[in-house]
């Protein structure tokens, strides 16, 4: 398949978000309490760290391997289309937190809906936008 | 009043062809886009905008019409 650098960077930010986040809820969500625990706010720091050197390191190989990185109008209207689409998600996803927190008791629940919400936003934005890059805009 | 809906249509693979088999590479960096927005308009899978339209015809040196058409759903 013969994808341009936008797409192998969208593809590289929806794979290692999809992985960072399910590694973290594999390992936080399993007897979980009503708050936030210190070895739970060190597990997201570890994770956010890796998925930070994994994005920045997969970047560096990508401009490597492909000295295309120009944009034009297209990637824009997809980017500014795929943002938007993001954007409800989490729009949707701020209220179910706001919803969670005064209906749970202590600070779990709020801060992971409001957490998975960010995930999903993320997912939901990069993968229309690769949906939009194959099937059209 | 309901939307009306149509297809952009494109005779850009005819006019690349008589055009010394212009690649699509070559006509993208005479236009100023990528390769794969060509590509994605010759395929009608992206509609360019006014700007770009009239790029691509003047490189052809034709008018619009003969790059472009418009035909309703």
């Amino acid at each position: 398949m013969n994808m341009s650098f936008q797409e192998k960077s969208l593809w590289l930010v929806f794979l290692s978000v999809l992985a960072f986040s399910a590694f973290y809820f594999a390992l936080a969500l399993p007897g979980a309490g009503p708050n936030v625990m210190p070895g739970q706010v060190a597990l997201f720091v570890a994770a956010i760290v890796v998925l930070v050197v994994a994005q920045v390191a997969g970047h560096i190989v990508i401009a490597i391997t492909d000295r295309r990185t120009g944009t034009d109008e297209r990637d824009g209207r997809i980017a500014l289309k795929g943002t938007r689409n993001g954007a409800y998600v989490l729009a949707t996803g701020v209220f179910l937190a706001l919803c969670a927190g005064l209906v749970t008791e202590g600070n779990f629940v709020f801060t992971h809906v409001l957490f998975g919400s960010w995930v999903l936003a993320q997912l939901v934005e990069t993968g229309s936008q690769l949906w939009m890059y194959r099937r059209g805009v | 009043m309901g939307k009306r809906t149509g297809v952009l249509t494109n005779d850009l693979r005819g006019l690349r062809a008589g055009h010394g088999e212009m690649t699509q590479q070559e006509l993208a960096d005479l236009v100023g886009v990528t390769r794969q927005t060509v590509n994605a308009i010759e395929g009608n899978k992206y509609s360019p905008s006014l700007e770009v339209a009239f790029r691509i015809a003047r490189v052809f040196g034709v008018p619009m019409e003969r790059v472009f058409g418009y035909v309703e759903e």
